[in-house]
């Protein structure tokens, strides 16, 4: 391991704390603070991965994930970015798509073969015969590509998800970042800061070089300053910050996400985060723009940024012999820095002849570094990691050859403008700056800083709380002279630095890499400008140029400025790519969020479970739907015919209804004429929509004047209140309407002994006569427990409907099974249910309906009241004229032919075509026959017509039924009724 | 998603909180004389206009009330009433 620097203030790591990590099954060492990729580099590992297509070895390049060259494999995990990702204790890392290892990578041949793959040559080969193209792709897939998944991996880790609202949402925590947010808290508002990185602190954070402020400030470096800023932005209240968070898309009203990456103290591995604001700042600062030269991803090459960073931040001297070859004053403070920190700097290469920092200058000449201006490296060697590299002059007249083990390489700045885009802002190319530059922006986005073009550190934090304003302006806290004195202080600081345009050395670009993680060169470029395609966007997807994980950081910039130059035409205009969200690479399971189980459970599930009932998942709800692993139940059903038994029916939806106009309300949704709604008494009525198809039945009661009680299916319970709202709403009717499905449990006790178990524990005379069929009542159990009893007969039997609070239901049933031991009363599930009320004939909708069955089809026409036009009742046109139609499909009860051989449900009628379909269908044990409903064509609906029915995997043979009447079962109802 | 409305009773909240009920089409028509082709018109069509609607939206995970915005479709974003009414 590699020995870290330490006396640095700006470093994040903690030397003295180890973390073990494995890496290709041996165990290595690194440091609290470090990335996986640092702890890799300290480790001596310089070739992190091969190449998407040629296999060439890969390192460090940036420190902020622009690129795969670092993508790896932890913990099982593909791709994972190393540059991002904080090192763990125990972490597993291996490389991926090697064949032997990155060091020896077995198919490194393909590096040679380029000249076989030329631009899109997978477009233009191996598509004739068409039968090539499965053969060839599996190849390809097998040598290419990143990492790979089992179809049945599971991901780990916990996944977060929340939904912040906030005044001013900022997208980088570098200087201009946290002057903003200042700016704008201390105008009152509430703002949150998104940090890419673990800290804050972004351009100023790394850097030890002289902050120059006013002269009060004495002299403070830009780490000082950052930490001083840090410390402003922590210290106000109103500030949320978010670090280790990226910025991954910008929807309409400044909806902002991303997802953080959770730190070891918290909660979950990464959180999706979704901001609302008011106002957005986008302080995204610049990344470097890739110096394109022969070789230029070979391990040894890398950025300015990514070089400082190593040292300053993680303590790592990036190499022993260093040559640079840059564009932009960063490189000539980094090498200044880096050769204070004992890196040996044989040669610094500017592309620019003039415009440095004379004070930069003065100091490379105090510690006798040579500075070639107008020099540029043109080519990498060494076949593994670098050994030289050849400079030469930017008009390609003079060269040399340097050796060294470590390329310092950039061409200048870029501006992170993802982020504008995204949300619709336009950019337009800056001559001066040589950046895209944003020019028509969103309502209420902000940009600043670098992003303006920025460079001198006073500049940058004074746009910074320009912008803070601005957004405190769109929030109406802040005045539009405040705004304009403060620009005018920024025109007295210096403005845009010139930027360079150089994208390429004087090279022919055949091992140039202008992508590295398609495997792009400018070769590719040309080619595909010499087919035709001008734009930068087409070359980008003929090419594949910046489609691959890193989104466009290394190429985003220089893509479009080369293939300007390259066209040499007068007028060209210099055009970017789209950017798209995700702009980081987010996993899906990120998306996903924390996968909550939604479903409700009944104030009896937890009894029911520890009675043995099988569950299943019904709508909202878990049911109880087995009682036993007879999946007919004929036990649970044989015991309601013939003793008692109880169901959980606390899923059925139950309103009150109450008003003045509570009434009308009814009338406008049920079918049937509901003035005729008593107290005391039950009423089965039906709801339609506007094309008459049927959507919930229930029973309804009156409890007092304009007071009413009504149940609905489990199924509709969730949108009856919008649906009576919704067909009111023009109304402005008075009344109003409670959802009671929650707060009141549903126990169903039936069975010819239900009366004489319900008798036991209440104090009334529940003979037929005095509570019979189709009545309500309302008592009190032990003087205590309300309950609303109705006598109802879904399963067709002499049945109890008991409506408790929730809070009482396990009390009640619990004296129900006592009051029943004598009986041995069980319990019964809902599939025991469905098989009792479909051998009644009573339908449940959804099962014997499905959505174009109207109110006609299902044979409750009965409920139907013609004469209440003024109700406007829903359903009631479309009706009237449904009825005119003889050929629509008809509920029709069915016997089989064979005992013993009830088709499945949802088993086809057919002739010559599809006639129907049936609805449910079980071998009863009530009847000793196999019965079912089914929903015919009309002309098949006469009783005594036989049915032919398809089933699936039927190998061609048919079962047949016949029509028959309905209700199968007890057809006079005496039972229910007794 | 990024859809905001405002309701008269919460005021302007998420998109997702709300459920969509159609565009803005008057009160049900009399059933008395009316013919089938006026009664489908009434229900199933509608404008889809390429610009500003007044729709109908319902506060399902709030206050539970249905009340119509106007909303450009071209942008999905909300209007202010006043402005649009002019």
């Amino acid at each position: 391991m590699m020995n870290r620097l330490d006396h640095m203030p700006t470093l994040k790591i903690d030397g003295f704390r180890k973390i073990g990590f494995i890496y290709k099954k041996k165990k290595y060492y690194g440091v609290e603070g470090d990335t996986v990729a640092t702890a890799l580099y300290a480790n001596g590992i310089r070739i992190f991965a091969r190449s998407l297509k040629y296999h060439r070895p890969r390192g460090l390049y940036s420190l902020d994930g622009e690129c795969s060259n670092t993508c790896m494999e932890v913990d099982n995990i593909p791709n994972v970015r190393c540059e991002n990702t904080l090192l763990k204790e125990g972490m597993v890392i291996k490389e991926q798509n090697v064949k032997g290892s990155a060091e020896n990578d077995m198919m490194s041949f393909i590096d040679k073969m380029d000249w076989m793959m030329p631009a899109g040559f997978y477009y233009n080969t191996m598509h004739k015969p068409a039968s090539i193209w499965p053969i060839a792709m599996k190849q390809i897939r097998k040598a290419a590509g990143l990492g790979t998944l089992s179809p049945d991996f599971e991901m780990p880790g916990i996944y977060d998800e929340i939904f912040p609202t906030t005044d001013v949402c900022i997208i980088g925590g570098g200087p201009s970042g946290m002057m903003a947010a200042v700016a704008a808290a201390k105008k009152g508002l509430r703002v949150i800061i998104m940090e890419a990185r673990p800290w804050l602190g972004g351009f100023f954070e790394y850097r030890s070089s002289q902050y120059k402020p006013g002269k009060d400030k004495g002299s403070q470096s830009l780490h000082d300053r950052a930490l001083e800023l840090d410390r402003e932005v922590n210290a106000l209240e109103n500030i949320r910050v978010f670090t280790h968070t990226s910025m991954v898309g910008a929807y309409n009203n400044n909806l902002i996400t991303g997802f953080q990456i959770g730190k070891e103290s918290d909660l979950f591995d990464q959180r999706y985060i979704e901001i609302r604001a008011k106002s957005v700042v986008v302080a995204t600062g610049c990344i470097e723009r890739p110096l394109i030269f022969d070789n230029n991803e070979r391990p040894g090459v890398m950025q300015i940024g990514c070089a400082l960073r190593l040292a300053n931040t993680y303590g790592l001297l990036p190499g022993q012999k260093a040559v640079f070859s840059i564009g932009h004053d960063l490189g000539l403070e980094a090498a200044l820095e880096l050769s204070s920190l004992g890196l040996n700097i044989e040669l610094i290469a500017d592309i620019r002849e003039d415009g440095q920092n004379p004070e930069l200058l003065q100091k490379l000449e105090d510690k006798n570094i040579t500075l070639l201006k107008g020099w540029v490296a043109c080519k990498a060697n060494g076949k593994k990691r670098v050994k030289n590299v050849e400079l030469s002059s930017i008009d390609g007249l003079a060269s040399k050859t340097v050796s060294c083990d470590l390329i310092v390489a950039s061409a200048g700045m870029t501006p992170v403008t993802g982020p504008v885009t995204i949300a619709q802002g336009k950019l337009k190319y800056d001559a001066h700056t040589g950046f895209f530059l944003a020019d028509k922006l969103p309502e209420k986005i902000h940009v600043t800083g670098r992003l303006l073009g920025l460079d001198n550190p006073l500049s940058i934090e004074t746009s910074g709380t320009i912008a803070g304003l601005q957004a405190a302006l769109d929030c109406e806290n802040c005045s539009i002279k405040e705004i304009g004195d403060i620009k005018k202080s920024l025109k007295n600081l210096p403005g845009p630095t010139r930027g360079t345009k150089l994208v390429t050395a004087p090279v022919k670009g055949r091992k140039s890499f202008i992508c590295f993680d398609e495997d792009t060169t400018i070769k590719n470029i040309k080619q595909a400008i010499e087919k035709g395609f001008d734009v930068p966007e087409l070359i980008k997807r003929f090419t594949s140029a910046g489609t691959g994980p890193g989104q466009g950081g290394i190429p985003g910039h220089n893509l479009p400025l080369y293939v300007a130059k390259y066209q040499a035409l007068p007028d060209i205009s210099i055009k970017p790519t789209t950017t798209r969200p995700p702009l980081v690479p987010t996993l899906l399971s990120t998306y996903a969020g924390t996968n909550h189980i939604m479903l409700k459970q009944t104030p009896m599930d937890k009894m029911q479970r520890e009675d043995g009932g099988i569950f299943r998942n019904i709508g909202v709800w878990q049911r109880a739907r087995y009682f036993s692993n007879d999946l007919t139940c004929k036990k649970e059903i044989e015991n309601i015919r013939s003793n008692v038994g109880m169901l959980d029916a606390s899923t059925l939806g139950k309103f009150r209804i109450h008003g003045p106009d509570a009434l009308k309300a009814l009338q406008r949704v049920f079918v049937s004429d509901m003035s005729k709604v008593q107290q005391g008494r039950m009423k089965y009525s039906a709801m339609c929509n506007d094309d008459g198809c049927v959507i919930d039945d229930g029973v309804i009661t009156k409890l007092g004047e304009n007071d009413y009680y009504f149940t609905t299916s489990t199924g509709r319970a969730g949108q009856t209140v919008e649906w009576i709202r919704y067909h009111t709403r023009y109304d402005k009717w008075n009344f109003h309407i409670v959802n009671l499905t929650d707060s009141m449990g549903v126990i169903n006790l039936a069975g010819p002994n239900a009366r004489k178990v319900l008798a036991k524990i209440v104090d009334m005379d529940i003979s037929n006569e005095a509570f019979g069929f189709s009545e309500y009542k309302e008592f009190n159990i032990k003087d205590c427990i309300p309950v609303r009893a109705m006598r109802l007969g879904f399963v067709g039997e002499l049945s109890y409907e008991l409506h408790v609070p929730s809070s009482y239901m396990l009390s009640v049933w619990l004296m129900l099974k006592d009051a029943g031991k004598e009986f041995r009363i069980q319990n019964f599930g809902v599939e025991a249910q469905n098989v009792l009320r479909m051998e009644k004939c009573h339908i449940i909708l959804g099962q014997e309906s499905e959505q174009r069955t109207n109110l006609l089809d299902v044979g409750l026409e009965f409920l139907w009241d013609r004469t209440k036009a003024d109700a406007k009742t829903i359903g009631a046109v479309a009706l009237s004229q449904a009825e005119k139609d003889k050929d629509r499909f008809k509920l029709v009860g069915f016997k089989m032919e064979e005992n013993g051989r009830a088709p499945h449900d949802g088993s086809l009628i057919v002739d010559e075509k599809v006639r129907g379909y049936v609805c449910t269908a079980r071998d009863s044990f009530s009847l000793n026959e196999a019965v079912g409903m089914a929903l015919v064509d009309g002309p098949l609906s006469k009783i005594g017509t036989r049915l032919e029915i398809y089933e699936d995997e039927c190998n061609g043979k048919r079962i047949y039924g016949k029509v028959v009447e309905m209700p199968f079962y007890d057809p006079e109802g005496s039972r229910m009724k007794m | 998603m990024a859809l905001t409305i405002t309701c008269p009773v919460c005021g302007k909240r998420n998109g997702y909180e709300f459920k969509y009920g159609g565009e803005e089409k008057g009160p049900r028509p009399e059933e008395k004389d009316l013919n089938p082709q006026a009664w489908c018109e009434y229900v199933h069509m509608n404008k889809c206009v390429a610009g500003v609607q007044e729709e109908w939206w319902f506060h399902k995970d709030g206050c539970g009330s249905w009340f119509t915005i106007l909303r450009d479709t071209t942008t999905n974003l909300e209007q202010e009433k006043k402005e649009a009414k002019k």
